[in-house]
This record gives structure tokens, sequence and C-alpha cells, in this order.
């Protein structure tokens, strides 16, 4: 405990399926997501009454969250999402569900969960993050300002 | 089956199944004896531009599949057709559900699927403890594993027909011992009366509850030897979309919680909680996004309605007329509404000006109407408060009684 900074940038986690590398911003939420009810599929709004993402976008975003909730057809949701084009660029989990892991794959999404850190205590919205999806790693490249 | 001997069908499913595995960690497959599907093309507002994707979506992955490999059940249909006018459906839009739905529930129904059409398919097959089963419907998964002690995942509408296609899923999460230990306590408080808890209570002590424990696994203690299918009901429908759970456990009801300590297999829990009168009314303030008196739709039954939910019904409705500018409508499965119907209970929603559907998915299908909703059931306020551009529908939420005194009087009679 010398006070020098510990290297906590890269996450290591289960990825979903090999998609190469991508970047892009962070968009944290503490609350778990569900997709169908939850965000508006049409435009990648978080609607849910409560949540604390309330209002934000995840379109194109690198979503950050605990984990999926929902309904069983919360994979539906996410799919609908992904046909409107509007999902996530890619999401990260601290636990995978299986209906957003459905979804991820179904809409070809990126996906890394199952950290040893909590990651979403350590990712701040506006973090650039690099996710490769052949480790499953998830590295933050560049802290928001 | 991954060769394609047993056609290319058969072979996409096995894909799939083995690519949830591997995204899911999963290093074995492991046999399932039963299977209970949530089509996109039955369920998911199969109309406008997502009908044609539910509907390409599933006809992908059925196209030469004869037989299913276990005795498979299903959800909900979407809608209805009899009381969708009553729900604000356009006339070309009902069109369009009775030929995407219809043809799917056809096709279904030719592959031996039992149709249930019920998110409580308990009511039809009951799993034994430790057998493994593939269940999309988040209230039947949580009940499958909780109450019977069988083992399933939170499967989607995709994994679970392909399990039904082939016969497996992965084992992972809740198949596993590993993964069925409580991880959270969750306590009654002192101001906590359960003995005088109306069903609409229960949906707020689960909605509270799943505020604590978010994705942790919860213990219940203190809840009472004498809760009925109905409670339960509604203590299950609400964590399950709330939490995102598949398992929980209760103390001394369960068949894996005997004990608190073997509910947490003799480890010590990460947080105990204890929920509180003040928690519960922070639930029903969640729950009810509407303000002032207006009541325009009384929807009932999400999930399907129970034999004592039609009798708390009926007892208030019974020789009383519904308002003219209220529409009721209460919803449950085949099976249940002629039970009902047998005990004069249909006979008394009807005359008194109501309407009793069947086989439907009334969280979804509301979501067309416009105006203010009273709802028995948090699950279906996630969904009608979801489903709208700005996420501000009026929704009231109550108990069963609470719903049907604003029937007859046309004003919202439970808590403001």
């Amino acid at each position: 405990m010398g006070g020098e900074e510990i290297d906590m940038t890269i996450f290591k986690g289960i990825s979903t399926a090999k998609l190469g590398i991508v970047e892009g911003e962070a968009l944290v939420t503490t609350d778990l997501v569900a997709f169908w009810g939850g965000t508006n599929w049409e435009t990648g709004e978080i609607v849910e009454i409560g949540h604390e993402a309330r209002g934000k976008n995840v379109a194109g975003k690198i979503l950050v969250f605990p984990r999926g909730k929902g309904g069983a057809g919360d994979t539906f949701g996410y799919y609908y999402l992904f046909k409107s084009g509007k999902s996530p660029k890619a999401m990260v989990c601290n636990r995978g569900m299986g209906q957003t892991v459905a979804g991820a794959l179904l809409g070809n999404t990126p996906m890394v969960y199952g950290f040893e850190e909590d990651v979403v205590a350590l990712i701040q919205t506006g973090d650039i993050l690099r996710i490769d999806t052949d480790k499953g790693e998830v590295e933050i490249v560049k802290r928001s300002e | 089956m991954l060769t394609g001997k047993e056609g290319r069908g058969v072979q996409k499913a096995m894909e799939i199944i083995v690519g949830m595995g591997e995204a899911q960690g999963a290093k074995e497959l492991v046999k399932i004896s039963y299977a209970h599907l949530m089509p996109p093309d039955v369920m998911f507002m199969p109309f406008g531009k997502q009908g044609r994707w539910a509907h390409d979506l599933t006809g992908e992955l059925t196209r030469d599949i004869k037989q299913l490999k276990v005795p498979t059940t299903i959800e909900p249909k979407f809608c209805d057709l009899s009381v969708a006018k009553d729900l604000q459906f356009a006339d070309d839009t009902i069109e369009e559900i009775r030929t995407i739905q219809g043809k799917a529930t056809d096709f279904y129904e030719n592959l031996g699927v039992v149709p249930t059409y019920t998110a409580m398919p308990y009511y039809h097959y009951r799993a034994r403890k430790g057998q493994h089963v593939s269940i999309s419907e988040s209230i039947a998964t949580l009940w499958f594993n909780t109450m019977l002690g069988a083992r399933c995942e939170r499967d989607d509408g995709v994994k679970s027909l392909a399990a039904a296609i082939t016969g497996y899923v992965p084992k992972e999460g809740v198949h596993l011992d590993e993964n069925r230990a409580g991880e959270v306590v969750i306590h009654p408080g002192a101001d906590i009366d359960f003995g005088h808890f109306t069903d609409g209570d229960w949906d707020a002590y689960s909605l509270a509850a799943s505020r604590k424990c978010k994705d942790k696994l919860p213990v219940f203690t203190g809840i009472p030897l004498t809760i009925g299918q109905t409670d339960l009901k509604h203590l299950h429908a609400v964590i399950a979309v709330e939490s995102g759970l598949a398992l929980m456990h209760l103390v001394g009801i369960t068949p894996e919680a005997p004990t608190l300590e073997a509910a947490l297999c003799g480890r010590k829990p990460l947080a105990e909680f204890t929920i509180e009168k003040k928690d519960l009314d922070e639930a029903y303030d969640l729950a009810n996004t509407a303000t002032g008196t207006d009541v325009d739709f009384i929807l009932l039954g999400c999930p399907h309605l129970t034999i004592r939910e039609f009798r708390d019904l009926t007892e208030v409705l019974d020789g009383n007329k519904i308002d003219p500018n209220v529409t009721l409508v209460a919803s449950t499965s085949r099976l249940l509404f002629e039970q009902a119907a047998d005990m004069g209970y249909i006979d008394v929603i009807q005359k008194a000006g109501g309407s009793v559907a069947t086989e439907m998915c009334i969280a979804f299908a509301g979501t067309q109407a416009t105006g203010t909703i009273a709802t028995n059931s948090i699950k279906a306020v996630f969904f009608y408060a979801g489903f709208t551009s700005d996420g501000s529908r009026m929704v009231r939420f109550g108990s069963t009684t609470d719903c049907v005194r604003s029937a007859i009087s046309g004003k919202w009679e439970g808590r403001k």
C-alpha cells in the first residue's frame, strides 16, 4: 500500500462470440437493464420508470451494466432494437443473463461478462473502451474528462 | 445432430444450443425432459415490421422440423382477437395479427405442442426436483426452479425452441449445484403483517425485495407456510422481471430451503435486508405512475387470473355494473376459464359488462390502449409504462379488489 497506482484498466471475462475488436464510448449504469419494456426498441432510449439511466440512449454505445433483467422475451426486445439499428456497439456486464447473452448473439453484438472485478464500479460513463472479443478482454484506453 | 443426419432444421437447432453453451461457458450439454416455448411470432407484437422480423426469425429455424423431442407447452398468444377492439387495435392490425399469430399457432400445434397458451405452465406440467427443463417465460422459470426444485436457466424463445427440437440445453447456471446457493437474505420487518396482505401487497413486497437483492439470489425468511398459489404467483411474477432471477428460496416452503442454512448451502450471506412497510409504500408509489382519479381500462390477468382472483373479482362485481366509460378485460388460460365458468364467475363478469379473454398476454396486448390503465400486476405495469414513446403511459396499480371497485365507480379507488 505504498500509494502507487495499480493498473486496473484491463478486465478479463467471458466473450459470447469471437467478433474481433471494437472500440467505443462507455454508458455505465448501476441498475439492471431490460430491453423489452425497459428500453424503447425503436429509438434506443432507456424508458423504465425509476431506472438510474432513464432518458439515456444505448444506441452505438458500449453499454456497461451489472446484469440483464426483464421478461423471458427480453431477447426479442434486443433483436428488435438491433433490427431498428439502435443496438449498443457492445455490452459489458458483471454477470451474464441468459436472455441478454442470446440477444447479443442474435444481434451480432460483442458481449463480455463474468469478471472478477465489479466493472460497473470501475468503468465510468464517457470512458473509451476497447473490447477484444477473441480474448474476452475489456480495456479502458482513455478515461473520461 | 450437428452433422445434419436429422435434417437442416435439427442441425441448426443444435448449432444454437452449442453456440449458447459456448457463450455461457458451459462444458457439456444435459438432456431435458420438458420445454416451454415463447415464439416471437405468437407473442411479440405479431404485426407491422416487427411481426415480419419475428416471423422470419423462427421461420428459418423451424423450416423442416416435423417433431419435437420432449413434451412441450407454449406461452400465451399476443391477443385474443375477441377483445382486440376493446384494446383499441385498428381493423387492419387485427387482420395482420390474425394472419401472423394464426400461422404460428397452427404450426406449433401441428408439431404436437400442448396448446396451453399460458405463462403458468406449472398448472399443466409439473417437473420433479433435479429434473432439467428448458423454459422461456420468466415467472415459469422462477417457479420451476424455486417451487419444484427443477433446473432451468433464463432461456429465451430461440433457445427453448432449439432445446425442444434437440432435447438438450447447455449445462450452466442453475443447472449446476454450485449456482443454486442463496446469496442474500430478505427478512420481513416488524411492521409487515402477512396475515392481512392483499394480492397487491405481495406484488409490492416482491418489487421491494428485487430492489434490494438486485441480481443476487435471495433467500426469503418468514413467508407464512399458509401462502397459497395466487399469492405465490404475485411474489414470483414481479421479482422474475425486476431482478432477472432464475431461482430464489423461501425458507420452510421450497424444496431446497428446509432451513436458512440449507438455502445458503452453509455459506455466509453477502448481505441481509429487511423489508418494512415504508418499502412497500415506495413500491406502490413506483408502480402508480398516474395521479388523479381517472381510469379508462382495468386490465387483469398478468400472469393469468387464478380461481381465487376470479372469486375476489366477482365478490365485488356481483350485482353491480361496470362504469360505461371503463373497459374491463380479465385474462386467463382456457383451463382456468372453464373452471371459472363452472363456478359461475365468468357469467358475473359478463353480466356486469366486462370481458373475459383467454390464452392471451394482456401485458403485451394492453400496450396499444391509450389512457389510464389500472392493473393488479406490477409485472404488467413494467410493460404498460415501458411501451410508450416517452415512457409516460399513465398506470394505476392496486389489489384485484381495488381494481374492480374502480371499474364500478369509474374512479381510482386504490392507494393514491
